[in-house]
């Protein structure tokens, strides 16, 4: 890694140049809110943004994904390729980042999935710093800073930005578009400040030592009973999550029923089919049960096999739950024994 | 041989059968696939005595209705029922709710009597017979009424989605009408629409009927500790439930 520093007034030359071999997509406004969206002009990047409504999971796992169409007659699959033009995704928050280094362990690893794996290979990833918002509790998950997974980050010192290098294909963008300098002691002492006056900011503080414990002493808590009783079962947390992966895949036939396609959808443990088998066996069939699970897979199952929980305290599930059920609130109430 | 289909009506505005019509690029695919013997919007003939697949739309309004669908019952291996007033009982069958001759006496004042005859209170197909396929929504999807209709032929189980429809929506990117103080019905219905109401930036209106995941009490007390008006939000779910339905949750 090495640094460089940029003058904020050069990022519409950045985007530019890098809109020449690229797709350039990064957060824009949408009505009171932020999504990832391509850029065209450069002015509608929202740097500034706080977080977006979907997690930049969507544009390497989409939430409905055409997988393949094939043919009734000999089952032959007819056309699977993924088409994965060269895209940047400029103005990632750490926790993002993160997120996607968590989401490599499940599509990357045991089993490859061409579909994500593509997509991931023709991304470059330009990180942005940010401020945290009330509901922002990546600093109690250590997730509050990116040091792997992007190929340049940029801290905003207020009149230029701090760049941090992490990549060779980094560096060349860099190189080719953008005018930077060396760092100076003094870049190094506003980038050392921003980072103390950003932890500061955090309102949150979530206790999350010895959570693997806390979860297996309260296996059969009413905390569970109360939560399931609360939920919608509506599925809006997994959604909004940047960590979260499952999904469904349903067939179709075509009008003329001779071929058909294939298709992924994002899928949410919250649901009461997500555990239905056939024979009508459901594994999780109460409310409860399913509140429960997601927990025990995001602060457990997940950590007792990458050492990391599947979790990086964006907040999303906390802004989109109309039950306002959220990891604080739930840590907070197994420690305790009750709901508030 | 190619099953034979027949396509009636009880009450509605034929619109679901209209929508029928839409399906334009693939109606031919579709024809190609089945014996269309009787479609009440198009056909002029009679109902034949016999046929394997009846498509039915609109609510049971009438003894007629009942006497209709025992017979389609008797006769069809398939029924399958297309748009909201055939699922649920939809727009007709809020005027089952309370006192039905009252209501007659309202709005038809004393020839009510003459007006409707053998009236009975509105209602789903499925308070009659027994429903193998549904296609719920007002109107009904084209692309859904195709699917199930291909698992109608192919004999798949019918598969509608359980879920409430927040999580669709959430995948759009709207931003969520309760933000903007709105009352939308997404939490309650059954997904599948594509959360198509709430991005053209209006409230869903709870057309595809109640999803069997809601969780209907737990809603209505969060939305009345959020300030609303809950007697609105009841009164907003029966235009397209029937209260019986919405209070049994
Ligand atoms: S569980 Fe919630 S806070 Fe954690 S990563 Fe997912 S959306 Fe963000
Ligand atoms: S099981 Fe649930 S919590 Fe875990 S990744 Fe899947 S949807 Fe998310
Ligand atoms: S968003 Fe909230 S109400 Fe909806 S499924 Fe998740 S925890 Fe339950
Ligand atoms: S706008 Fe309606 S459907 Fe969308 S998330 Fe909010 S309540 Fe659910």
């Amino acid at each position: 890694m090495f640094f460089r520093v940029m003058d904020t007034s050069r990022l519409p030359d950045l985007v530019r140049g890098l809109s020449r071999d690229h797709e350039v997509i990064g957060p824009v406004a949408k009505e009171e809110r932020f999504v990832f969206a391509a850029i065209d002009d450069p002015a509608d990047l929202r740097l500034d943004y706080d977080t977006t409504l979907l997690p930049p999971k969507k544009l390497f796992f989409p939430p409905e994904d055409q997988m393949m169409r094939f043919r009734v007659a000999d089952n032959e699959v007819l056309d699977d390729e993924v088409f994965a033009a060269p895209r940047v995704l400029l103005g990632l928050h750490p926790c993002d980042i993160n997120a996607l280094l968590l989401m490599d362990n499940i599509f990357l690893k045991d089993y490859v999935d061409p579909y994500y794996k593509a997509r991931r290979d023709t991304t470059l990833v330009v990180g942005i710093s940010c401020v945290p918002t009330e509901d922002c509790f990546c600093n109690s998950l250590g997730t509050d800073e990116a040091h792997w997974g992007f190929d340049i980050f940029l801290t905003d010192l207020g009149d230029r930005y701090f760049v941090s290098v992490r990549s060779v294909k980094g560096a060349e963008l860099l190189d080719d578009f953008v005018e930077t300098r060396e760092i100076t002691d003094a870049d190094t002492a506003a980038f050392q400040r921003v980072t103390r006056e950003r932890k500061d900011k955090f309102t949150q503080d979530v206790d999350t030592s010895q959570l693997p414990l806390l979860l297996d002493a309260k296996f059969d808590s009413p905390v569970w009973d109360e939560l399931g009783e609360r939920c919608l079962s509506c599925g809006a947390c997994s959604m909004v999550c940047p960590t979260c992966y499952c999904f469904n895949v349903r067939d179709d036939l075509a009008p003329d029923q001779k071929t058909g396609t294939r298709t992924r959808l994002w899928d949410s443990c919250q649901f009461s089919e997500f555990a239905a088998v056939a024979h009508g066996q459901n594994f999780r069939e109460s409310r409860a049960s399913r509140v429960k699970y997601r927990y025990y897979h995001k602060q457990w199952g997940y950590l007792s096999k990458f050492e990391r929980v599947l979790c990086v305290g964006c907040g999303r599930c906390s802004t989109a739950c109309a039950a306002d059920i959220t990891p604080r609130e739930v840590i907070a109430a197994l420690a305790k024994g009750g709901v508030e | 041989m190619a099953p034979r289909v027949v396509v009636v009506s009880l009450a509605s505005d034929f619109g679901c059968q209209v929508q029928m019509t839409n399906i334009e690029d693939d109606l031919l695919d579709v024809l190609g696939l089945i014996d269309l013997s009787y479609w009440q919007l198009a056909s002029s003939g009679h109902m034949p005595a016999e046929y394997d697949v009846a498509i039915v739309e609109g609510a049971v309004t009438t003894e007629e209705h009942v006497e209709l669908l025992k017979r389609i019952r008797s006769v069809a291996d398939v029924v399958m029922v297309i748009g909201a007033c055939a699922v649920t009982g939809g727009i007709p069958a809020m005027a089952g709710e309370g006192d039905l001759e009252q209501r007659f006496a309202y709005v038809y004042g004393t020839d009510g009597a003459n007006v409707a005859r053998g009236r009975i209170s509105p209602g789903p197909v499925k308070r009659i017979i027994g429903v193998d396929y549904e296609v719920p929504g007002c109107p009904i999807d084209t692309a859904e009424f195709l699917r199930v209709l291909s698992h109608a032929l192919q004999g798949l189980a019918n598969r509608l989605p359980q879920e409430p429809l927040c999580a669709i929506c959430k995948t759009k990117e709207n931003v969520c009408l309760f933000d903007k103080g709105q009352i939308c019905l997404g939490m309650f219905t059954r997904t599948g629409c594509g959360a198509r109401c709430v991005s053209l930036g209006r409230p869903c209106t709870g057309c595809r009927g109640l999803a069997a995941d809601a969780n209907v009490e737990s809603a209505m007390k969060i939305l009345a500790e959020k300030g609303y008006d809950i007697d609105e939000v009841t009164e907003r779910l029966a235009v397209f439930n029937t209260r019986e339905e919405v209070f049994s949750r």
